[in-house]
């Protein structure tokens, strides 16, 4: 898997709104992304279309009395 | 310093008349201000509250309306319970004055029972980073030696237990933090299942994964306080409507008959333990054994798969949580937790999603597993090692043994089983069939009343 560029990186981060992080904190950003890569990495995999991820919308939950 | 006692003897004494609540939390206090200030177990003292409440559950006891075993009971909360009137800060700066105008669901519940609140509890920052010299309040330190790490992040609970200085608390486990915290000071943790007890009011780590839970000195007494705290709480999106049982009912002393299994591949060939913990672990097994369990192999995914799936889930959250503080005031954040979540704002959806997929195919492997055995058991950890600052990317490369039942949602129990040579306490896990927390703390209670670890406290307050 190609490494995400620090150019990509830096896109990422102004859609997650940290475009004005400062500086010492973008290494942080950088560091922590690279470890989360890899686990991201891991977990993509081809899947059934109707294969539902665990928290789906529950009716029930709001037809409660809270 | 006076006599310990756990909760099941101080309710016999109390309902008795031969034990006051007042005498009880001057024994709670008196230890409070001895050791302390070395622990830093608790953020806020309330000490006063706590006074006048002892002295209105006496005053109700002596009139006749006991209300049940957690009456005059002393117990703190983790500083993320939601407390009216109480500081609650998550041990973040970015909470320091908050002061809530409700309780949360837990404190209710245990106020309603008469039990004594003490205070708030250390915790690490919102319950997922640390330990950390950066925060609102210095860490943690373990009563078995003060060097050592309480381990997190209901660290102050695990400690304020075991130190004697109150006999319960209400931690918070999203990836292991009920299960660690009692592992490395010696004490038994629960963390239900998911949807058993409310996080109505208790600030979120990561809300998919978060249970709320018990801590204290035995599996009896988390069954006492578990027949409280646990029950359907509509107000809790992920409380789960089922009858509670009376789990001190459960405490039959029996084991026969249970099959155990043992996940043996994670630990002889993924993440295998310390050669003394996995000592710990074959003696325990044994114990089980020779009271008439059957002691099995079990299979499952690998633990690095169940750690994938709920770090990039809790990244996701954490960050939807956090982000908008962190976009404005990074600084307000200590180092570790901040490195944590950070990056979760560069997660898409559809990785976020496909975590999910992930979490449901691990999930029904779990169950699959509870169709061939009743309990499953492993370490819940290794011995408290010093406390210092961790590597920032520890969370991304460890694996551990707690986080998959998290991940899975299953009743997970942490006891002591045991010392090493330095007098740091071994923990073994227990885990259970999803809502079958009775079966878990048989086996804890019937564990604990078969071996002598019950019997011996940290030398700072013996």
């Amino acid at each position: 898997m190609a490494e995400t560029t620090e150019e990509e990186l830096k896109v990422l981060a102004a859609k997650a709104g940290l475009e004005g992080l400062p500086a010492e904190y973008r290494a942080e950003l950088l560091s922590a992304y690279r470890h989360l890569e890899v686990m991201l990495a891991r977990i993509r995999q081809d899947r059934p279309q109707a294969d539902e991820p665990a928290h789906v919308f529950v009716a029930a939950t709001f037809a409660r009395k809270a | 310093m006076a006599e310990f006692l756990t909760i099941a003897e101080a309710s016999r004494r109390i309902a008795a008349r031969d034990l006051s609540p007042v005498e009880l939390l001057n024994t709670c206090l008196a230890r409070i201000d001895a050791v302390d200030a070395q622990l830093n177990s608790f953020v806020t003292l309330t000490r006063e509250r706590a006074v006048a409440e002892a002295k209105a559950a006496e005053a109700e006891i002596m009139a006749g309306r006991y209300r049940g075993p957690l009456h005059g009971i002393p117990y703190n909360l983790k500083d993320i319970y939601e407390t009216r009137g109480i500081r609650t800060t998550g041990q973040s700066k970015t909470l320091a004055d908050y002061v809530p105008a409700a309780d949360s669901d837990a404190q209710e519940r245990l106020s309603a029972a008469g039990a004594v609140l003490l205070g708030k509890a250390a915790t690490w920052e919102f319950a997922h980073g640390g330990p950390s010299w950066d925060v609102l309040f210095p860490p943690c330190r373990n009563p078995w030696n003060l060097e050592r790490d309480p381990a997190g992040s209901s660290s102050g609970s695990g400690a304020s237990i075991a130190a004697g200085m109150v006999l319960g608390s209400m931690g918070s486990d999203t990836g292991g933090s009920i299960r660690g915290p009692a592992a490395a000071n010696g004490i038994a943790g629960l963390k239900p299942s998911y949807g058993r007890v409310s996080r109505r009011g208790v600030l979120p780590n990561c809300f998919s994964h978060d249970h709320a839970g018990p801590m204290a000195w035995s599996s009896e007494d988390l069954a006492i306080l578990m027949k409280v705290v646990a029950g359907f709480d509509p107000a809790d999106p992920g409380s789960v409507d089922l009858p509670v049982p009376d789990y001190t009912k459960a405490l039959t002393g029996e084991v026969k008959g249970l099959t155990i299994g043992v996940p043996w591949r994670w630990l002889e060939e993924e993440a295998p333990p310390s050669a003394p913990t996995r000592a710990a672990l074959d003696a325990a097994l044994e114990v089980f054994r020779a009271m008439g369990a059957t002691i099995r192999p079990v299979e499952l995914p690998k633990l690095r798969a169940y750690e994938d799936a709920k770090k990039i889930i809790a990244m996701a959250e954490l960050y939807t949580i956090h982000g908008p503080e962190l976009r404005q005031r990074p600084e307000l954040f200590g180092a570790s937790l901040r490195y944590r979540i950070i990056a979760g704002g560069l997660i898409r959806a559809e990785d976020y999603i496909q975590a999910m997929r992930l979490r449901t195919e691990l999930a029904r492997a779990m169950q699959a597993v509870f169709t061939e055995v009743d309990l499953m058991m492993l370490p819940a950890g290794e011995p408290a090692k010093k406390l210092q600052p961790q590597p920032p990317d520890s969370l991304f490369t460890k694996v551990g043994y707690t986080t998959a039942f998290n991940v899975s949602g299953n009743p997970a129990l942490a006891l002591c089983m045991g010392f090493d040579t330095e007098g740091m306490p071994f923990s073994l896990q227990i885990v259970g069939r999803l809502f079958d927390e009775a079966t878990v703390l048989r086996a804890g209670d019937a564990y604990e009343k078969a071996t002598p670890w019950r019997q011996k406290r940290p030398a700072l307050v013996s």
